[in-house]
């Protein structure tokens, strides 16, 4: 493989959820520069046209998709317009999803509460996953990338919804390397530690900032762009025999809010 | 050059790759020069090395060091480490990837045997670690990536000396992550059943065990030895930046269930 291959995504179709901001705007910006025509989609249809005007602006071709991927026919019009609008599905990065920034008291959280964590970060992926798969199989190429957390591994006070929701789909990811792996799909997950992004700044003080960094031996947090690198590395033939795996992208330490 | 290649680029970088002339190791030394940087080729073949060497630098034209080297001899590690700063001035990276190990019965290992496993797949690795050190740490995202194997995590009766020594090869990597940044980087790709080719046939292993093993990977086959390298190339690249301490698995999505096949398999 010559090296304009090895990360080559050229005639590659990509889906980003939760492609308008953050992590899913690196990662779509990136698989675009690796060649892949990207379908960002996004709660907020203005941030995911904004990325794939981004995109369109070099020369690759994006769509951008509203989508709220908790609602089924919203996942199912995001695959029918990119299969349509693009030609296929080779890559799904499953980066929509969310959590309490630790205010998840099991105290006070109802079970409805603790039933969306996991609509939003277990169900959407598996269901968009296997909308998927079929186009994947088609088009002799597909890589499933889920964006977990550090959260999923970690023991944290007040995450028990959004933390065990993504230790679900660590798991999920395990046993989907399996059953979609027969036709030849292969599924990976990163996990980020805590990564400069607007979900962040929301609950970052100074104080908790260096804390994090006190058991963090690269003694930064995360930018969007170390997350994208590894999304990168998964998408692309390169990883071609990698499959199951969950690698966590953190400085080599714990960042909890705590 | 692409925003990608960038990402991607080793220009200027020194990387020094133990067990060097084997099919992992050699995969590496070429994918790393095509990509730029100068590699030492260090194995205690000193034949192989040599000839990988000359293939790397005919193949790349960079500048490319063959050496022999005893990875359990401390004098031939620390001449190993001058040799490359004489030759290339600095060291930005590192692949402790020498290692082997035999197929013995469990209750046929004895306190010698354990004991050389652990000096070759582990304390190797350690010393040539703490001699290159001192250099790392003046490069900018200098890294060092160690092999791994599949068998130093799943239970492995038939590799007793060799699974615990690559056991503890990841703890111990995972020890030096924890102190050494933001300088230094560690991480170790843990490789599942790579083809090497007649190899694999002359340690003792039939064409049908190897097709049981095959079969036991979601992907249905052994690793080619240059998915091994693409790995150790993302975890030193500029797109890791932020990963020290991981083990990446490079095994076919087939870990948490195979297991080397076994005559009586």
């Amino acid at each position: 493989m010559e090296f304009n291959q090895f990360f080559s995504l050229k005639g590659k179709v990509a889906i980003v959820t939760g492609g308008g901001n953050g992590i899913g705007k690196a990662c779509a910006l990136i698989l675009a520069q690796a060649g892949a025509s990207v379908a960002v989609s996004d709660l907020k249809l203005a941030d995911a046209q904004a990325v794939a005007d981004e995109i369109a602006a070099s020369g690759i071709k994006a769509i951008a998709v509203e989508c709220n991927v908790t609602e089924d026919s919203h996942l199912v019009n995001l695959v029918d317009r990119t299969v349509k609008e693009l030609g296929g599905v080779h890559i799904l990065v499953n980066n929509a999803g969310g959590g309490g920034g630790g205010r998840e008291n099991p105290r006070n959280i109802t079970v409805d509460d603790f039933a969306w964590r996991f609509k939003l970060n277990v169900y959407s992926a598996w269901r968009l996953s296997q909308i998927c798969a079929p186009h994947m199989k088609d088009g002799k190429y597909g890589s499933i990338i889920n964006i977990t957390s550090m959260a999923s591994i970690n023991k944290s006070p007040n995450m028990s919804a959004y933390a065990s929701s993504k230790a679900a789909m660590n798991h999920m990811t395990a046993n989907l390397a399996m059953d979609y792996g027969i036709d030849g799909i292969r599924v990976n997950a990163v996990g980020p530690g805590a990564t400069k992004t607007a979900a962040l700044a929301s609950v970052l003080t100074p104080e908790i900032e260096a804390k994090m960094l006190t058991h963090t031996p690269i003694k930064r947090l995360g930018e969007v762009e170390d997350i994208a690198g590894a999304v990168l590395y998964f998408a692309a033939p390169v990883s071609e025999w990698v499959s199951g795996q969950v690698i966590f992208v953190n400085g080599g330490g714990i960042q909890t809010l705590d | 050059m692409s925003a990608i290649e960038k990402l991607f680029s080793f220009e200027g970088k020194v990387i020094i790759i133990t067990g060097a002339a084997g099919a992992i190791g050699s995969a590496a030394g070429h994918l790393f020069a095509s990509l730029g940087a100068n590699v030492v080729i260090s194995d205690l073949n000193e034949e192989g090395a040599k000839q990988v060497a000359a293939a790397i630098e005919k193949e790349s034209g960079k500048k490319t060091l063959g050496i022999k080297t005893d990875a359990t001899n401390e004098a031939d590690l620390e001449k190993l480490v001058k040799a490359t700063l004489d030759t290339f001035g600095k060291i930005s990276g590192l692949i402790n990837n020498v290692g082997w190990g035999a197929n013995t019965p469990i209750w046929g290992s004895d306190t010698d045997k354990m004991v050389k496993s652990y000096l070759l797949n582990t304390v190797g690795a350690y010393n040539l670690t703490k001699l290159c050190m001192p250099h790392l740490e003046k490069e900018p995202n200098a890294s060092v990536v160690f092999s791994g194997s599949m068998v130093g995590v799943t239970p492995s009766p038939e590799f007793i000396e060799y699974s615990t020594a690559k056991a503890g090869l990841m703890n111990m990597v995972r020890s030096m992550a924890v102190v050494s940044g933001p300088k230094v980087r560690f991480n170790t790709v843990l490789i599942g059943s790579v083809d090497n080719g007649d190899s694999t046939l002359a340690a003792g292993y039939t064409p049908e065990m190897l097709k049981a093993l095959s079969d036991m990977f979601v992907m249905k086959r052994r690793g080619a030895p240059i998915e091994i390298a693409y790995g150790m190339m993302f975890l030193m690249s500029d797109a890791a930046q932020w990963i020290t301490g991981i083990d990446l698995r490079i095994d076919g999505g087939g870990t948490y269930k195979s297991k080397m096949p076994t005559k009586k398999d």
